[in-house]
């Protein structure tokens, strides 16, 4: 049994004094240890899932040998071993492996559905922040007074709601009874079409193709997918700002800041300060778990991005395209984490590095 | 806070918890009355029947609810669908929470060995995991237990988590010193003075973790994994229904859509009420 270090607490090493190169080359080693991880596990939940690719590849019609062609020309009957050896081949080299559908490369397809899918989630963890930082700090500033009441009663309902059921009721109002949004069909309206591609964010690549309407149509259709997911994301953000920010309002800083008199606005910035890792660290997390996570909203509003295009994958059997999206996903994630943990680290030297 | 150690017996306890958060315990009422009468109540129409001359009916006295755009009535089967969906909910949670708090214990020691572990936790959150359950139970041929071993998946780690940041800072206190010295045997330890100590957390999570559930069905079952047509659940009615929703039929996802949100809310409320609880007790 693992307690048995606890009785008698042996005397604790001291800590040896880690200098910022140090940290950030550990948090490097560990990232790649960690991605090799993420790849091995996601090749090995999707391959040995029961669930036959091929028999749905060739529809309910096709007879044996068909499926065992499909099932040879896609490489599936090799033994598993090789097949992961063939993939982590592959991976060096940069390659996903194909599509079983569109029998083009995963990494083509991969950057050419990220921006969209980027460009929703930035503009919707900042939405969140705003709005979440906003109300948590209000509620921590009149904690248990009418202010606090009514923030938490909208934290705890937008906590509640699954966002896919919001971005539904969120298309009712503001589309079809106030008529305020464009019809929840993707990027651009129908008749409209893709100005040619430059960074692959619709509203920017329209602009340099000199054509303002259509960035102002490409921006009306972010309204809703980020005004869903950021609601939902701005409750929790509220959440944490709110027990953050109280905790931060009765350190000693802001004690002694009262005490000398200096005005209250200054009093709030100094708990905001204290308070700024946290709310940091919070926002990296939430982009993370957006990546993957608004892949369900995407679907509801018909966005043609990279989440929508995993359900996709998912709901076809498209093995290589769910072992993609895993990766790319697990891959951004590592990356912010490493990001927030030598910055938070680097900016805060009360930060002990376990 | 000594006096409090000697709790009063569990169903005083219960009972002015309840009293003191209105919002859960009006939670607890409405899932059980939403629970038996999805178990026991005569429901007005067939919530697997369809009516091909009452489609798209709005809400009214006929159908309560209105209906579908196959003419089933959408209250039938928004109060059948707690059948499948609270049980597989309480399934994944009692699996998450049984591996959770086991692997968590044995996680819980100070070496190297449960940092690493901690560190690979890490990695394994990293991932989306809502797309890793998807794909799970979509290769698996959208078997039922799949949906339970997913929302297992997703969260054991944060029991798991939860349990050993909880147990390692118990260790240092005074009681299990004291019981380290008169020399208690780790398992005395482990059972007799850890676990009910930890358990409070324990329950605010699992509640947390029936939310959490309830919301992870849903997705799945709105993207026509898991539970398969004709049984009703809460995610399958609201795919139903999305369409609808530009054309002004909100009733076919609405009030499958509140069902969810109010069990959410219900079981979000109960670990609210569970946790300030447990703060007054043990701290």
């Amino acid at each position: 049994m693992t307690l048995s270090a606890m009785p008698g607490l042996p005397v604790r090493k001291a800590r040896k004094a880690r200098g910022p190169v140090r940290l950030v080359l550990e948090r490097l080693g560990f990232l790649i240890a960690a991605m090799f991880g993420v790849v091995t596990l996601s090749f090995l939940l999707v391959s040995v899932t029961p669930g036959d690719p091929a028999r749905l590849i060739a529809g309910p019609m096709a007879s044996n040998s068909q499926v065992e062609a499909i099932s040879q020309e896609l490489g599936l009957d090799k033994p598993i071993v090789e097949r992961y050896v063939d993939y982590m081949g592959g991976l060096l080299r940069g390659d996903l492996g194909e599509s079983y559908y569109s029998k083009r490369p995963v990494t083509t397809e991969i950057f050419e559905k990220l921006p969209a899918t980027l460009e929703l989630i930035i503009l919707a963890v900042l939405f969140a922040a705003v709005v979440g930082i906003a109300f948590g700090a209000i509620a921590a500033y009149f904690r248990g007074r009418a202010p606090d009441w009514i923030s938490r009663l909208f934290t705890g309902v937008f906590q509640a709601i699954p966002d896919f059921f919001l971005g539904l009721l969120l298309i009712y109002v503001v589309f079809f009874l106030l008529g305020w949004a464009p019809a929840p069909a993707g990027q651009i309206g129908f008749t409209e079409s893709t100005p040619p591609k430059v960074t692959g964010f619709i509203p920017i690549d329209a602009l340099i193709a000199g054509d303002p309407a259509l960035a102002g149509s490409a921006l009306q259709h972010l309204v809703l997918p980020v005004l869903t997911l950021g609601l939902v994301y701005a409750a929790y953000f509220a959440k944490t700002a709110r027990a953050t920010l109280g905790r931060a309002l009765h350190s000693q800083q802001v004690f002694f800041a009262r005490a000398m008199g200096l005005p209250e606005r200054t009093v709030l910035r100094y708990a905001l300060v204290e308070s700024r890792t946290t709310i940091v660290t919070y926002a990296g997390v939430i982009f993370a778990s957006l990546l993957g996570g608004e892949a369900i909203v995407e679907r509801v509003f018909a966005w043609d991005g990279l989440g929508a295009w995993a359900l996709q994958g998912i709901l076809r059997l498209d093995v290589p395209v769910v072992q993609g999206m895993v990766l790319i996903a697990g891959a951004i994630t590592l990356i912010t984490y490493t990001l927030l943990d030598i910055v938070v680290g680097l900016l805060d030297p009360r930060i002990k590095h376990a | 806070m000594h006096d409090d150690v000697f709790a009063p017996r569990r169903g005083v306890q219960m009972r002015r918890m309840l009293r003191q958060h209105p919002g859960a315990a009006l939670g607890v009422l409405f899932i059980l009355v939403l629970l038996l009468a999805s178990l026991f109540a005569p429901l007005p129409y067939d919530p697997m029947g369809i009516d091909g001359g009452a489609t798209l009916r709005s809400p009214g006295g006929e159908h309560w609810f209105g209906t579908d755009g196959a003419g089933g009535d959408i209250f039938s089967r928004v109060i059948y669908a707690a059948r499948v969906d609270l049980s597989l909910a309480l399934a994944g949670t009692v699996l998450s929470l049984v591996v959770g708090v086991l692997l968590g214990l044995a996680a819980s020691s100070k070496g190297k060995g449960s940092e690493r572990l901690v560190r690979g936790l890490d990695a394994f959150q990293a991932f989306p995991l809502l797309i890793l359950a998807l794909a799970l139970v979509s290769l698996s041929g959208n078997k039922l237990y799949m949906v339970v071993v997913a929302i297992a998946l997703i969260n054991v780690p944060r029991f798991m988590r939860l349990l050993r940041s909880e147990v390692l800072s118990l260790r240092e206190s005074r009681f299990i010193e004291a019981a380290t010295a008169t020399g208690a045997s780790p398992r005395r330890i482990i059972f007799r003075h850890l676990l009910p100590n930890v358990w409070g957390i324990v329950l605010v999570q699992t509640s947390l973790t029936v939310a959490n559930a309830i919301v992870v069905i849903a997705s799945l079952s709105f993207l026509g994994i898991g539970v398969s047509p004709p049984t009703p659940s809460w995610g399958s009615m609201i795919r139903d229904g999305a369409g609808n929703m530009s054309s002004g039929e909100w009733w076919i996802a609405g009030f499958a859509g509140l069902a969810v949100v109010l069990c959410v809310l219900a079981f979000n409320q109960l670990a609210d009420a569970i946790g300030d609880r447990t703060a007054r007790t043990y701290r």
